[in-house]
């Protein structure tokens, strides 16, 4: 991992003219992935045949684990990730790819590792919502299943591997949901660079997704895994082959957020234009900096369990076996110590496009700037102290759940400190409702009942009714679908037109909006009453008095779907055939990245800008312009020792 | 400090492209430094998922297997020579260091070479030492500690050699003069502090890595 | 050439009444307060006794307290939050064709300061009634580790009797896809029946044989994990005659949706007889002489008595001979 520290750079490389099948991508990636499958297969198979299984489920894991780690890395070599690596191995710096790769003309840069953060940004922004959409049609399933009180259209052992698909999916992937496509695509021009401090990795970072996509569901061709998205052992060491796919798809996932958060906070640091100082950074960024934080230190926690649970069914360690010495709570914490940082990975990117948005749509500086960052690294420090509420009723560490009661109320102040911002944004202003506007509403509804239901899980006593209950489910999908979903599909409406050059039809926004927000909220609202009304999670079987509202909320749900489908249409019929153009600055917004030509340059800006203002000041005649793009010439130079290093 | 890197005389003034390249070979050189940091935090949190497990597998005591019946403790003095020849690389890429930054390009050579031997054999004899562990590795919450760890922790060691190796090459291609004294041109200039900036980056990782050799030498042979 | 577009200059104030700028704070805090008031006064008087998970027992009772007290906390601060945003919403929509900008204001301290305090006091007082209410209720029906810190008042007999004041301790034995329910004052007798007499402290031991589950007695309002070699403890007191549901709540395998069972809270005098029966049907079996009266663990090595030919209670149990294959680890 820490071999690419070294952002040395050769001269600018132009692009190359041959073909896309002459040069690599996902083609050769993929012969990659399928000769690494079959030759790690015949590898376990000639390691351990005979001698090594896995006692608890009776299976041989090794081959499978071994194919998949092989596959991963005849995907990466086949996508050439390697190849700098192998140069400056050999003597040679890192060829200067990024503007070159960015400057390359057609569709086929998309489909190939290339190192500029816009192209890896729509990689980002497609994959997603990819991931998203696959992930969803597992929620249609397991509402299907659900419409009836006793099990119908799918077996027991289906319908676990369906809602394990659904949340280790948008789990693992909505992690990257805002900083995989904004992030890397409008982190580095928001904050006035030209590039990235480690552009490979930020690539790779993006190139490990497919990876741990396709993995993750071969889980399916082995029947599935029975434990959802947290993998509870033992029973994950029970469980069949399909297992291993889970474990080792986290995992992957798990190194790709350290990476593009560790892209994130290096670029951030150091590679702010001149004048950029803390206080003028825009929210997005900060949040993308917070969110960077919390990926780089509990990511690799996840990777660490999911390692071990993986030896635990492939060298037969004992980890979490009780009976041998291992402990099944040492996953809980593990997992958890991991997990709920992750719960505010998946929130705080949804804090910094919601700041953005409002401030330009209401037509006024944000509110308690500072405030605002303060909340944001509050709520990011926070999240690493708060793990064990998730272990109440467990048996862990009884006397100290006031404790972790305290600490995870104390997460609501910070929390509560976007809200503090948004209205003191709110007061007085000039509100304009434009679909990003609307959905950035709906972010405050929808988060404020997930909030407020979070109280009442952390309230030791209360939560023993709640804890394991749907309720626990429809809070954290108000948080996350409508906290995180809600402000990334607000962002796509109010960015794509910088990212495209192309702006998603009007009127059909309006109806995605409002069947999303009516129908999400139809169809969790009432997850709170089943919850409360004693409907544990991730059940099949539940009692006759709650099929009416179980009924409505699939109901619901088959809506919330068809919501979707309508944005799904609108993005592809805007993108391909209507075509309406955006150039310019629609919103007259003053951040940085409106200020820069649409389609953005592959080099961002044509030299390095001079921040002369916070990019908020809105209503304010005198306020300076937020940046010279232009400056003359001695200007950077002068200032740029201070700035890089904060000081300016 | 006086920055060397505009080549302007006084008066003059540095060209656009003059000057974003400086700018941009600054911002590369702080991002070296702060990876370095970062870095030691990722692999301070993936050590410490494997140092909770040791101290928490050992205070819970599951069935009474944290050792287990006839346990047999792994070759103490395997141990210790691996975590001394780690700590040895490591000593003698600081000696090194020193050397380079005094312009010796020729020593850094020999004493990275001699690091990154010493640190391949500590390797090679960790394999070793897992291969033939006198313990199966699930037969106590020790062993399942002991044989989960090294495996990751080698993978690092493994992985900072690579680096190691790639700095050892491109140094051949830098004229030692350049240690020395300032380069004639931009172009060189950059690549000397590259170099020497990914040079710090990894005697950090480096030296990071023996104090954890050390401390899970501590751990796992000593309490 | 430079950039970035400096808004208009902020139009004057909107018309309101008499050219004045209405008093927003004042309409606010009024509708806030009417709004609140009503809303804290339906949940307490007429919500409140619908709200789970009812009153069946001391925990529950406790919870639906807490319940009540964490919605009246909350409703105003929801409503203060959502009154404002529509507040702001009517009152400050631009116009179709304006495009003036809102007054620059980069904030206010004394704002600031309040909401921070404010949340800071209901947060502070949230723990504070949260913590009471779990250490006073001992653990709140909650599982409390082998070791619990806050224990139930009244002492622990190796017999019980109804009448005696004693705890009657109750063994949960969770095992994929079932519950096993032991009762070591009556000779370590199992049943797959779970019966409670009422008026009595019962102290129950949550364990499992093979991975986690978790014990939901979901009218009584007790949750504790399952886990194996572990005793979770968790306390209540039934005050209600009735039956209620027992749900594995821990996800445990294909058929986690299918282990449920009821439960029967009864007067002691019928618990007591039911227990007697139950055990002397079990010593009659010889039963009662191979099962420890009181175990974490049911290694069929271990208790060498027991082969999988124990006649089973009920139909389905018998905790120690009822293992499904291949549970027990080989040992390396």
């Amino acid at each position: 991992m820490a071999v690419e520290v070294q952002p040395e750079r050769a001269e600018p490389v132009s692009a190359s003219t041959k073909p896309y099948f002459r040069r690599m991508g996902v083609h050769t990636g993929l012969a990659g992935a399928v000769a690494g499958y079959f030759l790690g297969h015949w590898l376990g198979n000639f390691l351990s045949s005979g001698y090594l299984q896995n006692p608890l489920s009776d299976s041989n894991d090794v081959p499978i684990v071994l194919g998949y780690a092989l596959a991963t890395i005849g995907w990466l070599l086949g996508l050439g990730v390697f190849n700098d690596l192998f140069g400056t191995m050999l003597g040679r710096p890192f060829p200067d790819r990024e503007a070159a790769d960015g400057a390359e003309a057609g569709l086929g840069k998309y489909f190939r590792f290339t190192l500029n953060h816009k192209t890896v940004g729509i990689q980002y922004l497609f994959g997603m919502i990819g991931y998203f959409l696959t992930g969803g049609l597992f929620a249609m399933a397991i509402r299907t299943e659900l419409l009836s009180p006793s099990y119908h259209i799918m077996g027991p052992n289906q319908y676990l591997m369906v809602v394990g698909e659904h949340g280790t999916m948008m789990m693992m992937m909505m992690s990257s949901v805002v900083l995989g496509p904004f992030g890397q695509y409008f982190g580095p021009i928001m904050i006035g660079s030209k590039r990235v401090a480690f552009p490979r990795l930020e690539a790779l970072g993006f190139w490990l997704t497919p990876a741990a996509f396709v993995i993750l569901l071969s889980g399916i061709l082995f029947g599935g895994f029975p434990t959802g998205w947290t993998g509870y052992e033992p029973l994950a060491t029970e469980a069949k082959q399909g297992m291993d796919s889970f474990f080792f798809a986290f995992g992957l996932m798990a190194v790709s957020m350290t990476l593009a958060g560790f892209n994130m906070i290096c670029t951030v640091i150091n590679y702010r234009a001149p004048g950029m100082r803390w206080g003028r950074l825009p929210m997005f960024v900060w949040s993308m900096f917070s969110v960077s934080f919390l990926q780089v230190l509990s990511a690799p926690v996840l990777l660490g369990a999911c390692y071990m649970a993986l030896t635990d069914r492939t060298f037969q360690t004992a980890f979490f076996t009780n009976q041998l010495g291992g402990s099944s709570y040492l996953y809980e914490d593990l997992f958890w110590f991991f997990g709920h940082p992750e719960v505010y990975i998946l929130a705080l990117p949804g804090f910094g496009v919601i700041s953005e948005i409002v401030s330009v749509f209401c037509r006024k500086p944000l509110f308690g700037y500072r405030v605002a960052a303060a909340g944001m690294l509050g709520v990011g420090l926070l999240s690493f102290f708060v793990w064990q509420h998730h272990l109440f009723d467990s048996g862990i560490n009884p006397d100290m759940r006031p404790v972790f009661m305290l600490t995870t109320e104390l997460i609501s102040i910070p929390t509560g400190f976007i809200y503090l911002v948004g209205m003191g944004t709110f007061w007085k202003a000039r509100i304009r409702f434009s679909i990003p506007m609307l959905f950035a509403l709906a972010f405050y509804f929808n988060f404020l009942i997930g909030g407020i239901s979070g109280v009442f899980l952390s309230d030791v006593p209360a939560d023993v009714t709640e804890h394991g209950s749907f309720f626990v489910m429809a809070h954290f999908h108000y948080t996350i679908m409508g906290g995180l979903i809600f402000a990334f599909m607000g962002g796509i409406y109010y960015w794509l037109p910088k990212m495209l050059g192309i702006k998603l039809n009007e009127t059909l926004g309006k109806v995605h909006f409002w069947t999303m927000f009516i129908f999400f909220n139809s169809t969790f609202l009432p997850l709170f009453a089943l919850g409360l009304m004693g409907m544990p999670r991730r059940v099949f079987e539940y009692a006759n008095n709650l099929q009416t509202l179980n009924d409505w909320v699939s109901i619901s749900s088959y809506c919330l779907g068809v919501s979707m489908l309508i944005f799904l249409f609108n993005v592809v019929m805007s993108t391909l055939f209507w075509r309406q153009r955006e150039a310019g600055n629609p919103y007259r917004a003053r951040s940085l990245e409106w200020q820069v030509p649409t389609p953005v340059p592959p080099a961002n800006f044509e030299r390095i800008p001079v921040i002369l203002a916070s990019p908020y000041e809105y209503g304010d005649p005198d306020a300076p312009p937020v940046a010279d793009l232009n400056p003359p010439p001695g200007v950077v130079s002068s200032a740029y020792v201070g700035a890089s290093r904060g000081e300016a | 400090m006086a920055d060397p890197t505009i080549q302007a005389g006084p008066g003059e003034v540095p060209s656009i492209a003059e000057e974003d390249a400086a700018f941009y070979h600054q911002s590369a050189v702080n991002a070296a430094w702060t990876g370095a940091r970062l870095a030691l935090g990722a692999l301070t949190f993936i050590f410490g998922a494997f140092a909770f497990s040791y101290f928490y597998l050992r205070s819970v005591d599951s069935s009474g297997r944290w050792e287990g019946s006839g346990y047999h403790p792994p070759s103490m003095v395997t141990g210790t020579v691996i975590m001394l020849l780690v700590l040895a690389s490591a000593g003698v890429h600081y000696g090194v260091l020193q050397r380079i930054k005094a312009g010796r390009k020729r020593a850094w050579q020999r004493g990275g070479a001699i690091t990154l031997g010493l640190g391949l054999a500590a390797v090679g004899l960790q394999i070793t030492q897992l291969a033939t562990l006198p313990f199966a590795p699930g037969s106590s919450g020790y062993s399942s500690v002991f044989t989960g760890f090294y495996p990751v922790f080698l993978t690092s060691q493994l992985a900072a050699g690579v680096w190691l190796e790639s700095l050892l090459a491109r140094s051949r291609f830098i004229p030692e003069m350049s240690f020395v004294e300032q380069p004639p041109t931009h172009a060189e200039v950059y690549r000397v502090q590259r170099f020497q900036s990914s040079l710090s980056a990894f005697s950090t990782v480096w030296s990071y890595l023996a104090l954890m050799s050390l401390l899970f030498w501590l751990l796992f042979y000593v309490f | 050439m430079t950039s970035g577009t400096t808004g208009t200059p902020a139009a004057p104030p909107a018309p309101g009444a008499g050219g004045r700028e209405p008093r927003h704070w004042l309409r606010l805090f009024v509708m806030w307060f009417v709004l609140s008031l009503a809303a804290d006064l339906i949940t307490w008087y007429v919500w409140r006794p619908h709200l789970p998970p009812g009153d069946m027992s001391t925990s529950a009772t406790g919870q639906q307290f807490d319940f009540a007290v964490l919605a009246v906390t909350g409703f105003p601060v929801v409503i203060a939050v959502l009154l404002y945003f529509a507040y702001a919403i009517v009152a400050w929509r631009a116009g179709p064709d304006d495009e003036g900008d809102g007054p620059p204001i980069h904030g206010h301290t004394k704002v600031s300061v309040t909401w921070i305090i404010t949340t800071s006091l209901i947060v502070l007082w949230a723990f504070a009634f949260g913590t009471f209410e779990l250490i006073v209720p001992a653990g709140a029906g909650s599982g409390e580790g082998p070791n619990p810190v806050w224990n139930l008042a009244g002492k622990t007999s190796s017999t019980w009797a109804p009448g005696q004041g004693d705890k009657l301790q109750v063994q949960v034995i969770g095992q994929q896809w079932a519950w096993t329910f032991r009762y070591p004052q009556f000779g370590g007798m199992e049943s797959s029946k779970l019966y409670l007499p009422t008026g009595t402290p019962i102290e129950f031991h949550v364990t499992s044989l093979d991975v986690i589950h978790s014990f939901w007695a979901y009218q009584l309002g007790v949750k504790a994990d399952a886990n194996p070699g572990v005793d979770d403890v968790a306390y209540t007191t039934v005050h209600q005659k009735g039956t209620f549901e027992v749900r594995c709540n821990e996800l445990c395998g294909i058929w986690h949706g299918a282990m449920y069972t009821y439960g029967n809270a009864v007067s002691p005098a019928r618990f007591a007889s039911w227990a007697t029966s139950v055990r002397g049907k079990e010593a009659k079996d010889g039963l009662l002489r191979a099962l420890p009266k009181y175990a974490l663990t049911y290694d069929p090595t271990v208790i060498s008595a027991i082969g999988k030919n124990l006649p089973k209670i009920d139909g389905i149990t018998g905790a120690a001979g009822y293992y499904y294959p291949p549970s027990d680890p080989v040992t390396p």
